[in-house]
């Protein structure tokens, strides 16, 4: 009897936890008090982290501080390249019209438990609801992505990661911008790519990166390297493995990426808003500024400017923007003092041989965009 | 459940409950993480056998809402395992405490092999096959820890004079 109304119960139970929210608010409670406990077995492991790190001999620290100087000198020599990459990724989007790339924000999360269950490959994390954490947030490591949010607690989180079998993520082959989808296959190191057509141009070690089409992942994160591809003439589709960037089983502080929840056209809107209340406080000739401006971004190389000089002069000379500090990004930079609609502006592509350049880039922006996004 | 007046000690077995329930999350290796004994499943065969006025089917029930939260399963799902654990084995009970150790080794084994089928079940339902039959292991590992399980509680129990 008892047994019948326990029964009943759980099943009620799952299905109303299947089915609605409901219960999401006991399962927080509860869970407040119960994730202690993959705190506390983790705790050994950091005791003995923090015992070894004390008594750690000195030449090893010093032969590890050494490490971390070099690495920090390299992360640094690549980032400064990385600025003038950035600023000039923006200006070309500019010249698009396509939304910029935002800088996503990132917070540090430690790992605290696995997930007992070996078929499944989920992990728990010590940043929760009342960290900011949303649900389907991306996780990365410092290699790659690693997987989304599933379930939020108010301190901990679930962590479903890449090669969970239930799991797929948009990709592009970081080489020639192919798509496809990789899925999980149950083995922390393996993915496959579903239905790659026999001929299509993917071989060992390509890198695929995320390629947003999901909503879920943010663009351009390195996904896997293709570890091989097989041509079977008996299967429809080739058979494409790959091998996950980030260290899965392995990281223990990994990144939580916090992006803005607006669509791309959204993004695209709002910039365009803030640059045009941006050129009207900005002052300056705006009319000018906003024709030419065309015809100089891509010519930054100066020569052909020359026959549009007339109408350019007023724009190159007030640039809205503080000019970058690279000498090298400094000149395009100082033409940009972009409207938001660059693309739209026709007449310079009326215009002589000099313009034909920078008219190419509005011509095939759709195009390029509508494969991009 | 424990009752408050007619039992001593009634909290040692809530903290085995509680052990049970860290070792049910701690980090094992990755080989050995497919052959994790079902902790809480093992005590509360043992404390129903024991103690059948005080732990029964509503701790099962309990305890199977904890580990649920714990997994990240559904609501239920683990609280209907043990609960029809340890209905099984209070079925059982009469003809289990005859038993010399091995055969009750081997009861246990067919219980909580058929408890992990309807897990296997459950979880198909939920969307996430296990795709092997190896979620069988537990079972049989946790057949054999039984009696050492059942000899060290045992001895807790006459120790703390639990009843």
């Amino acid at each position: 009897m008892r047994l019948l109304v326990l029964v009943v119960l759980s099943v009620a139970l799952m299905v109303v936890d299947a089915r609605f929210t409901l219960l999401k608010p006991v399962r927080s409670q509860m869970s407040l008090v119960l994730m202690q406990s993959y705190w506390i077995t983790d705790l050994p492991q950091r005791l003995w982290q923090g015992v070894a790190s004390q008594f750690g001999s000195r030449t090893e620290l010093v032969a590890e501080n050494e490490k971390l100087k070099t690495e920090n000198l390299l992360l640094q020599g690549r980032m400064q390249k990385l600025a003038a990459l950035t600023e000039q990724n923006v200006r070309l989007r500019e010249l698009l019209n396509s939304s910029a790339l935002v800088n996503e924000k990132v917070e540090v999360a430690e790992l605290i438990g696995m997930d007992p269950n070996p078929f499944t490959h989920r992990i728990i994390i010590n940043k929760g609801e009342r960290d900011g954490v949303i649900l389907g947030q991306p996780v990365l490591d410092a290699r790659g992505l690693m997987g989304q949010v599933v379930e939020l607690m108010p301190y901990t989180s679930r962590v479903l990661l890449l090669t969970d079998t239930t799991h797929s993520i948009p990709v592009q082959v970081n080489r020639n911008g192919l798509r496809a989808i990789a899925s999980g296959t149950g083995n922390p190191e393996r993915l496959e790519l579903r239905h790659v057509a026999d001929t299509a141009d993917i071989k060992e070690g390509d890198l695929l990166v995320s390629s947003g089409l999901g909503q879920r992942f943010p663009a351009g994160y390195p996904v896997a390297t293709v570890k091989e591809v097989i041509h079977d003439s008996g299967q429809p589709f080739a058979i494409v493995r790959a091998v996950p960037t980030a260290a899965l089983n392995r990281s223990r502080y990994l990144l939580l990426v916090f992006t803005d929840g607006r669509t791309a056209e959204e993004r695209a809107n709002e910039a365009a808003q803030a640059q045009e209340a941006l050129d009207q406080h900005g002052g300056g000739p705006i009319i000018p500024a906003t024709v030419p401006k065309t015809g100089i971004v891509p010519a930054a190389v100066a020569a052909p400017v020359t026959p549009v000089a007339p109408t350019v002069a007023p724009a190159a000379t007030t640039p809205p923007k503080p000019a970058v500090t690279h000498p090298a990004a400094a000149k395009p930079a100082a033409s940009k003092p972009p409207a938001a609609q660059p693309a739209a502006a026709k007449p310079p592509a009326t215009q002589p041989a000099a313009v034909k350049p920078a008219a190419k880039p509005p011509v095939s922006a759709p195009a390029t965009t509508g494969g991009r996004e | 459940m424990v009752g408050a007046t007619a039992s001593r000690n009634g909290w040692m077995v809530w903290l085995t409950f509680a052990i049970g329930m860290l070792l049910s999350v701690s980090p094992l290796p990755q080989f050995m993480e497919i052959l994790r004994p079902l902790w809480l499943a093992l005590l509360l065969a043992f404390w129903a056998l024991a103690m059948p006025q005080q732990v029964g089917m509503v701790t099962a029930w309990c305890l199977g809402l904890a580990e649920d939260v714990l997994y990240g399963t559904l609501l239920g799902q683990n609280a209907l395992i043990l609960t029809l654990i340890t209905y099984l084995v209070l079925a059982l009970q009469q003809r289990l405490r005859m038993f010399p150790m091995w055969q009750q080794s081997l009861v246990i084994l067919v219980i909580f092999g058929l408890a992990q089928l309807v897990q296997l079940w459950l979880s198909a339902l939920t969307g996430n096959r296990q795709p092997t039959l190896a979620l069988v292991l537990p079972a049989l590992v946790s057949a054999l820890l039984w009696p050492w399980i059942s000899y060290g509680l045992r001895g807790l129990r006459r120790r703390y004079k639990i009843n």
